[in-house]
């Protein structure tokens, strides 16, 4: 099993580096730069300020450069907001994009699950009908039409919840709310959909006709033996669930003003920020490779039937 | 009663199972899924809509009245009297603030001018002079006074070819990819599904948002970067069926039988892998207009004047509060297309499968 785990972690290297390589090109190889303001700068200056980030050099070496800095855990400078360079943007914006990922995440999680459970058990009873029209309604919906709608009716006409903020501001907690349902609502009724087909299907296989047949208690029956076999489906999902909450908390953040990474995506991008973008997709693509390898190794223990080697 | 019941055995052997074409069983299939079928009616009209736009009777999408601004919906009233009645509240409420019960001469005039505007002024539109303020607008107008009826329509336009072209194209390309790996096989095979898997490994999202912004928004450019990603699991899907069927006991037995390559491939392989190949398609659709509603919606999909449902909702945020329809339409528009195309996407999953051939 260490084993197994080390040589993923190895695996992970190259992958990271492809990531970083196609995001560094594709930002380097597109016309613009970070320094083309409305009104042109003197040649003279902009030169200056190319040599000071190295901008001058041709680009294979930048590239060579860039990489280096990265090994070192150095990001760089931010070529938009200057005195800021991108390690302090990261340890200011990420740990409130991960909670906030995170609460959507088990949210999600525990409430897709149940729900999947319940209807799986009590198929074609109303809470199974009410929770997978929820879950259709949460596949169709995307979030940012389910944020807006959810701001307008809560915030804006009943005034129950803050429009917009975060748990440091002046409202404290309850700006969570909002943010993590629009976030968990499309995974929440993925997982539904999932646990309950999964369930039903291990429903009817031999293994747990064997075990009622010994004469197990039918809470036992459920819980050791129908969860951990119908868990399989819905753990290979979690992987691709991360990444599009990462993706999906751009949006969020944006709707709600969520003080997060997600906020400097799009903008960063747009201002040609290289470092900044770079900087952000790095630490999105870390964040889920490990979450994609936690995502096999938890599968690997789930799944007698997966071999480490 | 003997001879009944040996009738009976007998005949759940000898049945005569009636030869039906993959469409007509599952067509028939289909049929019974009511959902489905609802969903299929509901499709259908959207492209009907979306096709038959330049001749339906909708007002122009990119004509902007400047004087109808934000004008809220309404079936009964003309545009010129909201836009009246909107700057008659600003005045009284102006007058009200300074004291006065009534307007003044001024104020007054300017609300004649505007009768006189609404009475008299015209306006070319698609080469056609038309009393622009006797206009209705039945789901308001936007930021630039334009309708939000024909932005919807046209938007929905945009939202479901890209939904199309993106679909066939990510399965054109998953296709031709697949069924390569899987015909090939050996180190063709193995480099096809490594490309593959390093694609499906990296935060492809990112990297579409990423070159969307640094290159531009454009169509060509959203296709490219949507194309590029999405095309993976056609590929896997359609290699997979491909090595399974390429050893399955009915091309053995059509072989057996003499029957050629070429009426194996299209006869025997491509029927059975067309069915989850269409499958694909359908549910690819939502995921597209998903996917472009979600960069339009960022700023980053389809530039002005088109629209895209996306963009229309993106547009909609800002000022929610006071003209939430511009909200409402079009994320109603969009809610409904993909909440059945996913009905129409399941119930055809259901009925192109093979498994299910002859049950009802």
């Amino acid at each position: 099993m260490t084993k197994y785990i080390i040589r993923r972690l190895i695996g992970l290297i190259p992958t990271m580096l492809i990531i970083i390589t196609i995001a560094f090109f594709i930002v380097r190889l597109a016309p613009g730069g970070p320094f083309d303001l409305e009104r042109a700068l003197p040649v003279q200056i902009l030169e200056n300020i190319e040599a000071k980030y190295h901008l001058d050099e041709p680009l294979i070496k930048q590239y060579g450069r860039y990489m280096l800095d990265v090994l070192r855990g150095d990001l760089g400078p931010s070529y938009k907001y200057q005195d800021h360079d991108v390690n302090f943007f990261i340890h200011q914006n990420l740990p409130n994009s991960l909670f906030l990922g995170l609460v959507s995440m088990s949210i999600a999680l525990v409430l897709g699950m149940t729900a999947g459970i319940i209807s799986a058990l009590k198929q074609n009873s109303w809470p199974d009908y009410l929770s997978m029209s929820v879950a259709v309604v949460g596949i169709s919906i995307p979030l940012f039409v389910v944020g807006p709608v959810l701001q307008y009716i809560f915030a804006m006409r009943l005034g129950w919840l803050p429009t917009s903020g975060w748990i440091t501001g002046r409202y404290g907690w309850v700006t969570l709310i909002m943010p993590a349902i629009t976030l968990s609502f499309p995974y929440f009724a993925y997982i539904a959909r999932l646990s309950r087909a999964s369930i039903l299907e291990v429903l009817r296989s031999d293994y747990i006709r064997t075990a009622r047949a010994k004469g197990l208690k039918g809470s036992v029956v459920i819980f050791k033996h129908v969860l951990k076999g119908a868990s399989l489906p819905v753990v290979s999902y979690l992987g691709p669930a991360f990444s599009g909450i990462l993706v999906g908390s751009v949006v969020v953040e944006t709707i709600f003003r969520v003080p997060g990474m997600g906020q400097f995506f799009v903008k960063s991008a747009l201002n040609r920020d290289y470092t900044l973008i770079l900087g952000t997709v790095i630490v999105y693509s870390v964040i889920l490779v490990i979450m994609n390898f936690l995502v096999d190794i938890a599968y690997a223990l789930l799944d007698p039937r997966i071999s480490y080697k | 009663m003997a001879t009944k019941q040996k009738q009976q055995t007998l005949n759940e052997f000898d049945q005569p199972i009636k030869g039906v074409s993959l469409w007509m069983d599952a067509w028939r299939r289909l049929k019974k899924n009511r959902m489905a079928i609802i969903g299929l009616v509901i499709v259908v009209l959207y492209g009907i809509i979306s096709l038959a736009a330049p001749i339906l009777p909708i007002h122009s999408y990119k004509k902007q009245v400047i004087d109808h601004q934000f004008l809220p919906p309404s079936f009964t009233r003309t545009a010129g009297e909201l836009w009246y009645e909107r700057i008659e509240n600003q005045l009284t409420a102006m007058a009200n603030k300074e004291g006065r019960g009534t307007l003044n001469e001024d104020e007054k005039a300017q609300l004649r001018e505007i009768q006189q505007r609404i009475e008299t002024e015209t306006a070319v539109i698609n080469d056609e002079t038309v009393m622009v303020h006797q206009r209705r607008y039945v789901l308001g107008t936007d930021y630039l006074g334009r309708d939000m009826l024909a932005r919807i329509i046209y938007g929905g336009q945009v939202s479901i070819a890209i939904g199309l072209i993106g679909a066939l194209t990510a399965v054109f390309i998953g296709i031709v990819m697949g069924s390569i790996a899987g015909f090939m096989g050996g180190k063709i095979d193995y480099i096809i599904m490594r490309i593959v898997d390093i694609i499906y490994g990296l935060p492809y999202m990112m990297l579409v948002i990423i070159f969307m912004a640094i290159f531009g928004r454009n169509i060509m450019n959203l296709f490219f970067a949507l194309a590029i990603v999405s095309w993976l699991t056609v590929a896997r899907v359609v290699r997979g069926q491909i090595i399974s069927l390429k050893n399955a006991e009915f091309v053995e037995a059509a072989r057996s039988m003499g029957v050629s390559t070429g009426r194996i491939i299209f006869r025997h392989l491509v029927p059975n892998t067309l069915g989850v190949i269409i499958v694909f398609t359908t549910l690819r659709i939502p995921t597209f207009i998903m996917l472009e509603a979600f960069l339009s919606f960022l700023g980053l999909g389809v530039s002005a004047p088109f629209a895209s449902w996306g963009s229309l909702i993106g547009d909609a945020v800002q000022g929610m509060n006071l003209y939430p329809w511009r909200l409402f339409f079009p994320a109603l528009a969009m809610s409904i297309f993909l909440f059945f195309m996913n009905f129409l996407g399941d119930g055809l999953r259901d009925a192109l499968d093979p498994q299910s051939k002859n049950k009802l």
